[in-house]
């Protein structure tokens, strides 16, 4: 094959821009979904940071949000796990918070991706809805107890993510 | 023990624990009651109390201390912060939270409401009375108190309200169920033959229809199902998205001697309930039009078509017809949660139904009940000729309490549904009447005369399980002198307008239920009544859940809507408590609201229930009967 014949480099150019326009069509569409969402930017970087995001309709964008929420809360589980060996006296609130987020990965997770796997959005929308309910309970319960919160970032993180899926799933109704 | 009349009771040391409010003392009420030695204490309370808190007519009255009624309910509130959907208002100066305990959660559950033993559960399916018994299905998911891959849950009963919980009717074990069995409805044929069609979750996450019969038919109990080996019978058509085709209907004659049914879905925002004919239910036809639409209201899930008798006082079986008939439309509303319907006339030969009144079209008008209430359905109980209604009640509390307590849901009491005669342009709905049955040890009070602020505990045996009816009268002099008024108040909205504790002229009024003494946590279920500039009154009915709980993590909305009152009615409500569920109905079930309530203290002996009159000028007069409940078999 003759790689500098005229044929091969006008369909690399013609791959390279379909492949180039639909990178930013996706993009675009990313972005506008991004747009409709209480936080752009942290939608932007939650979608963008995997690499399928590009391919995704907005199902798949929804299933990206939803899989952030269980990373977040996952990571949070092992905060609050640290915590209770080195703040002992929150331990009563740690528990609650430990359930709270426990709900979030192991029920609220699950069931909105089986929700939003089948179409029925609805109940993908009320586990994104809990699961910003469980931050916010947990972030509360501290002060309500008058201790100061040492979670105070990660509940803001998973409020405003779980937000942010919310808005997405809304979309789908 | 002294025996229950008033005579006896000169007894001036109380032993009841709350702080009376000043006010005139005058002829105590006459009170009857079934004596029951046990409640006799009780009872030398309740008449103290209602000798120290009742004032009555042109008395020489101390002066109410109106600032403390309106303080004690109003104590401790919070800034209403924009409320979303399921954002909580913290309650400030609220108790220090705590986990949930198991008393707390054990507490939660119903004693006559219906919900499987553990796990999840959402919307009924179809409901039907079949060879002398109540069956009801439900989406059931039995691994998590969460909606997850779902099948049929079932359940009989003789009287729709003690049950018995059967075995699995129907598993996600074939292809065009495999990600779940949903929500369907029952059809009886003529020749007494039962059939189902049902909403199936394909493996590949399409909705079809597919149909399922009694293995045997002879079985009252219809312990197991069979699926139509054809199945799925009915595919998206084009033009309906796969994921928007679901929830298909009881069938209905047509003219034609043929089936019909309908399926809700959507085509962009516009909700729309498709068409489809059958003689077999095996193979059907989509009429070209759809029974109706409505733009800008979203997907139509569990949508429900029925005749209501224009004079009758019974139900009708789905297949009636005629000039003394009218029809309603429900539909689900996927973009709000919410049970919509509308009264119109249906055109059999076009298959085709317009509304009555447009601006109250399906999915703008009416809702069958301003609280939690989804999915809900109906039946024709062809044994007592009525039309039963069944809803899906979700929890609204947290997941973590859910987990923590193994489950989530409940079904509200099935209501029988007529049109209301007097207005013609709803319906009213009513708590079936064997709910009564579980009635008991009743208390009685007559002619309360309830101040302008002021707050009348009732003594009562216990207060988690409670049918409670009551009747109000403003006084008239009151509402006649009123003129300081603007159509600000015409405008109220029980969800903005801050609950019981804003006051009124006319209101709020009415009963406060799962109320720790102190009011530190309560459920006020009230009337605000509002006058407009053009003299004529606006009827409000709320329930309130801003102050229900002290924990922080459950929903604190306040719901309702106005309720048509005709001349010469007198105000009045009913409300079940039941534990974490309290339902309650206006002017006969014009208006109704179903609360989910899951306080920390006003559980167990704590609960108590409190009549109240919050309003600023008015003073009420109250009648009540509040029964125990006895638990069902659920």
């Amino acid at each position: 094959m003759k790689y500098s014949s005229p044929l091969t480099i006008l369909t690399t150019l013609l791959l390279l821009h379909e492949t180039l326009y639909s990178t930013m069509a996706d993009q675009k569409f990313i972005e506008n979904t991004c747009k409709g969402t209480p936080s752009p930017n942290l939608c932007l970087k939650i979608l963008l940071a995997n690499p399928k995001s590009q391919n995704s309709d907005l199902t798949d964008l929804a299933l990206i949000g939803v899989a952030a929420v269980e990373d977040k809360g996952l990571e949070t589980i092992r905060q609050i796990v640290a915590l209770k060996r080195s703040r002992p006296k929150l331990k009563p609130t740690l528990n609650y918070c430990e359930k709270a987020y426990h709900a979030v990965v192991y029920a609220d997770v699950p069931s909105s991706n089986e929700a939003l796997r089948g179409g029925l959005a609805k109940f993908a929308e009320d586990g994104m809805a809990d699961s910003a309910v469980e931050s916010q309970a947990c972030e509360r319960s501290f002060r309500e107890h008058g201790w100061v919160s040492p979670m105070t970032d990660s509940n803001k993180v998973m409020n405003d993510v779980a937000n942010v899926v919310r808005a997405i799933i809304r979309m789908l109704l | 023990m002294a025996s229950s009349s008033p005579s006896d009771l000169e007894n001036p040391h109380a032993t009841c624990s709350y702080a009376p409010l000043p006010g005139g003392t005058g002829d105590e009420p006459t009170v009857s009651r079934h004596p029951k030695k046990s409640a006799a204490i009780f009872l030398v309370c309740a008449f103290l109390s209602l000798a120290f808190v009742v004032a009555l007519i042109g008395v020489d009255k101390a002066e109410l201390n109106t600032n403390e009624a309106a303080v004690v309910l109003s104590r401790g509130r919070g800034v209403d912060k924009g409320v979303s959907e399921k954002s909580f208002r913290p309650l400030l100066g609220a108790e220090n939270s705590y986990p949930w305990s198991s008393n707390m959660l054990d507490w939660q559950r119903t004693g006559f409401h219906f919900q499987p033993k553990n796990n999840w559960m959402n919307d009924p399916n179809g409901p039907v009375f079949y060879k002398g018994w109540y069956h009801l299905f439900y989406q059931y998911h039995p691994d998590a108190p969460v909606w997850g891959k779902i099948v049929w849950g079932h359940a009989v009963s003789k009287d729709l309200v003690n049950w018995r919980h059967l075995p699995i009717a129907m598993e996600t074990d074939q292809w065009y169920d495999e990600q779940g069995v949903w929500t369907g409805s029952a059809t009886i044929l003529p020749d007494g033959q039962l059939v189902v069609l049902y909403t199936g979750s394909t493996n590949e996450s399409v909705q079809v229809q597919n149909l399922a019969y009694p293995a045997d038919p002879s079985d009252p109990l219809l312990i197991n199902w069979v699926k139509y080996p054809g199945n799925p019978v009915l595919v998206p058509p084009p033009g309906i998205d796969e994921k928007d085709f679901r929830d298909p209907t009881t069938a209905w004659k047509t003219p034609e001697g043929k089936w019909r049914i309908t399926i809700g879905s959507k085509v962009n925002k516009t909700g729309i309930s498709l068409v489809y004919d059958t003689e077999d239910f095996k193979s059907f036809e989509l009429l070209d039009q759809v029974l109706h639409a409505v733009p800008g209201t979203g997907m139509w899930e569990c949508v429900d078509f029925y005749p209501i008798s224009k004079q009758g006082e019974n139900g009708l079986d789905t297949s009636i017809d005629g000039p003394g008939v009218k029809h309603v439309v429900k539909a689900s509303m996927d973009d709000d949660r919410n049970d919509y319907y509308s009264i119109g006339t249906y055109d059999a030969l076009k298959g085709k139904w317009t509304p009555d009144n447009p601006a109250s079209d399906v999915g703008i008008g009416l809702r069958y009940d301003y609280g939690i209430y989804y999915a809900s359905k109906t039946f024709y109980d062809q044994d007592k000729q009525r039309r039963v209604l069944w809803s899906w009640i979700k929890e609204t509390d947290t997941e973590a309490s859910d987990i923590s307590k193994g489950w989530a849901s409940l079904m509200g009491v099935p209501r029988t549904i007529l049109l209301d005669k007097k207005t013609q342009t709803n319906i009213i709905q009513w708590p079936v009447e064997e709910i009564n049955r579980l009635r008991t040890n009743a208390t009685v009070f007559k002619n309360l005369v309830v101040e302008a602020g002021s707050l009348v505990p009732l003594e009562l045996p216990a207060a988690s399980q409670l049918d409670i009816v009551a009747e109000f009268e403003l006084d008239e002099a009151t509402v006649m002198r009123l003129n300081d008024v603007s159509d600000a108040d015409v405008a109220y909205d029980c969800a903005k307008n801050g609950g019981a504790a804003t006051r009124g002229a006319l209101g709020p009024f009415g009963i406060t239920v799962l109320a720790h003494e102190g009011l530190i946590e309560h459920t006020p279920v009230y009337f605000y009544v509002a006058k407009g500039v053009d003299g004529n009154l606006k009827t409000f009915f709320c329930a309130d859940q801003s102050r229900s709980s002290s924990a922080m993590d459950v929903d604190k909305s306040i719901y309702g809507n106005v309720v048509p009152v005709m001349k010469g009615e007198k105000l009045s409500m009913r409300i079940l408590v039941d534990h974490s569920i309290v339902e309650s109905f206006a002017q006969g079930g014009r208006t109704c609201i179903t609360s989910r309530v899951y306080p920390t203290k006003a559980i167990y002996n704590n609960a108590q229930v409190f009549l109240f009159n919050n309003a600023t000028a008015a003073t009420v007069t109250a009648s009540l009967s509040i029964w125990q409940m006895k638990s069902a078999q659920i």
